[in-house]
């Protein structure tokens, strides 16, 4: 008889049930596709701060109200898109300019004290279809927690593996990482609340909860743990990495700065140190030089053939007929005196390298001792033209002292009036 | 030794091996070794194998020094003090050219068309990217901003800044060279006490660890 009533009692309660279900499963398809209907508004309300209400009904406004996907903080400011949603939306696009991390352990462990306790009460009473709900919150709970780390963890590795491409200034990219990191130990310190000792006790031999709660948690907790630790580390690194490339930044742009400022800097000559700094200390460049050898009979033949290999020179067949008369042209004498000139100068550095090192010749004396014909300006300019022209190296072995002057007391022009070249020493 | 030959040539040239110019190389001379290896060989040359303090870069250097080695290290110190300005700009005028949050470091992948056509759009960048160019060290004779940008990397890959993976392809990376110059400015600016912002403090990420 109680069994009947019983079983009664519980299709009773089976039917009211299904009937709760079914208006639950009803109004949370509607506000579902609330969502759907609003979405480009809604989306408009993520990117700003208002939600725009034109065009919006008031039946539609108190739909959105009542189903929490909008709120209205107070009656004077706007309506505006619910945390909540706001959340979902981030998720859904991995925005991690507004992704949250929340793993609220403390209360979620409550909950599952409180709903240990129901499910332990129906269990005794032999309720089943509540035991059955208690477990299936439960569930969904300890899910929901797993879940929670697991979408924490993900925006982490995300934001990580992106080098927090979703700002583009370093020091953003250090704040956000800064960011991360307290997450991470928050994260870490929920982890640490969740006390497996505690949960056995409270578990006692029920095999599903013991399974639910212990195993299956135990287990996916600590590959969290693992995974926060992974990404703990790879932060740090990178914050390493950030703080680098910002100390560098602000060297060579401060060194930049201070040469611009001071044109005539010039560091203490480092070479001549007792103690050369290690930094300093390069080499001069060594070419290995080798040609070919014919004392070794083996290579003469693989010359040989090398010989064979090299294309043939190709000289074009010159028509004698059409051969003009010599003719300098113009232009040709004219190369010719300046090629003369150049001659004769490198003749003058020539001269100068015989001189003791560090012994002036001037340009001019040179002239004229030499009686050779030239213009002094002309003189003086290719003197200075084949200083300029000589390669950095040789420049090196050189130097060329102008004497001049300014052309007036109020003009700054130089006027050289000679040069006077010396071996460097 | 033989197997490390390629690598010696590199070095007695004066090039500098970095992960980026020679990878292999590289890795062969994180073994101390082989370092002691190329050391002994180097010994009658008069030359020892060196790096910067963060091993990233490796080149040769003077194992005694007398007075010649120390004439072509001044020089050397003069052209390199000479260099400094104009590669600093250069530095900069990439970060902000490109949009870049940090000044280009050893593997970041510069290519000259995308640098030209920024400071193409922008007469201020273009106007620095002129100055630069004429600028004794790069010694770019063209008016014409390709040929300028050209002439850059051109130069920048003689002094081993960047090099060219391939030689038909307009694509450079920056090697470890780079990573020198830095050190070399920060030896500059802590030997000569120059007013230039000191480094972040870097106890504080130890100290999280």
């Amino acid at each position: 008889m109680s069994r009947r009533e019983n079983s009664a009692l519980g299709n009773g309660v089976g039917s009211g049930v299904s009937e709760l279900e079914s208006r639950l499963l009803k109004t949370g398809a509607e506000r579902l596709a609330l969502l759907g209907k609003h979405a480009e508004r809604l989306m408009q309300a993520y990117t700003r701060d208002d939600v725009p209400l034109e065009g919006l009904s008031d039946g539609a406004l108190r739909k959105l109200l009542a189903a929490r996907v909008l709120w209205r903080p107070d009656e004077q400011s706007g309506v505006k898109l619910s945390p909540k949603v706001r959340d979902l939306i981030a998720e859904m696009l991995a925005d991690e300019t507004r992704r949250h991390v929340n793993a609220d352990v403390a209360e979620t462990l409550e909950l599952i004290r409180t709903q240990v306790d129901s499910y332990r009460e129906a269990r005794s009473k032999g309720e089943h279809w509540r035991q059955e709900q208690q477990l299936l919150r439960l569930r969904q709970e300890v899910d929901g927690l797993n879940g929670r780390f697991a979408d924490a963890i993900d925006s982490l590795w995300q934001r990580l593996n992106s080098d927090f491409g979703f700002v583009s200034q370093l020091n953003d990219k250090i704040r956000e990482n800064d960011r991360a990191q307290k997450q991470i130990v928050r994260l870490l310190d929920g982890l640490a609340l969740i006390d497996f000792d505690e949960l056995i006790a409270l578990v006692g031999s029920d095999g599903s909860l013991r399974k639910l709660l212990i195993s299956q948690l135990q287990n996916r907790l600590s590959h969290h743990y693992t995974s926060l630790r992974e990404v703990q580390r790879r932060l740090i690194e990178l914050m390493a990495r950030f703080r680098k490339q910002q100390a560098r930044s602000r060297l060579m742009t401060g060194m930049a700065a201070f040469l611009r400022e001071h044109p005539g800097f010039v560091p203490g000559n480092y070479a001549q140190r007792s103690e050369v700094p290690a930094l300093f200390n390069r080499a001069a460049p060594l070419n290995p030089a080798a040609a070919p050898a014919l004392d070794h009979a083996l290579d003469t033949r693989v010359l040989a053939e090398l010989l064979h290999e090299l294309p043939a020179p190709r000289h074009a067949a010159q028509n004698v007929a059409v051969a003009n008369p010599v003719q300098p042209a113009e232009e040709s004498l004219a190369a010719a005196r300046q090629q003369a000139l150049k001659l004769d100068v490198e003749r003058f550095y020539l001269a100068v390298l015989d001189q003791p090192p560090a012994e002036p010749v001037s340009a001019l004396a040179y002239l004229q001792q030499s009686g050779l014909e030239w213009a002094d300006e002309i003189w003086l300019f290719q003197v200075i033209a084949e200083y300029q022209g000589l390669p950095r190296s040789e420049q090196q072995a050189f130097r060329l002292q102008q004497e001049e002057s300014k052309a007036s007391a109020f003009n700054d022009l130089r006027l050289i009036h000679d040069v006077a070249l010396a071996v460097a020493v | 030794m033989i197997e490390h030959g390629p690598l010696l040539e590199r070095l007695l040239a004066g090039d500098f091996i970095c992960a980026v110019s020679d990878d292999n190389a590289y890795r062969h001379l994180a073994n101390e070794e082989t370092r002691e290896a190329i050391d002994a060989y180097l010994r009658p040359l008069n030359r020892r194998l060196a790096s910067n303090e963060d091993a990233s870069v490796y080149f040769l250097a003077w194992r005694q020094l007398n007075d010649t080695a120390r004439e072509q290290l001044s020089r050397q110190l003069a052209d390199t003090v000479n260099s400094l300005l104009p590669m600093l700009e250069w530095l900069q005028l990439v970060q902000e050219a490109l949009g870049r949050d940090a000044l280009a470091a050893p593997g970041d992948v510069l290519k000259p068309a995308e640098f030209s056509a920024k400071c193409e759009d922008n007469q201020s960048l273009r106007e620095r990217l002129e100055r630069l160019a004429t600028d004794n060290f790069f010694g770019s004779q063209s008016d014409q901003l390709d040929a300028q940008v050209k002439q850059i990397f051109k130069r920048l890959k003689e002094h081993g800044y960047l090099m060219q993976p391939h030689s038909e392809r307009q694509v450079f990376v920056v090697t470890g060279k780079m990573d020198y110059l830095v050190d070399v400015v920060r030896f500059i600016r802590d030997e000569e006490n120059l007013p230039i912002d000191a480094d972040e403090d870097t106890g504080t990420q130890e100290a999280l660890l």
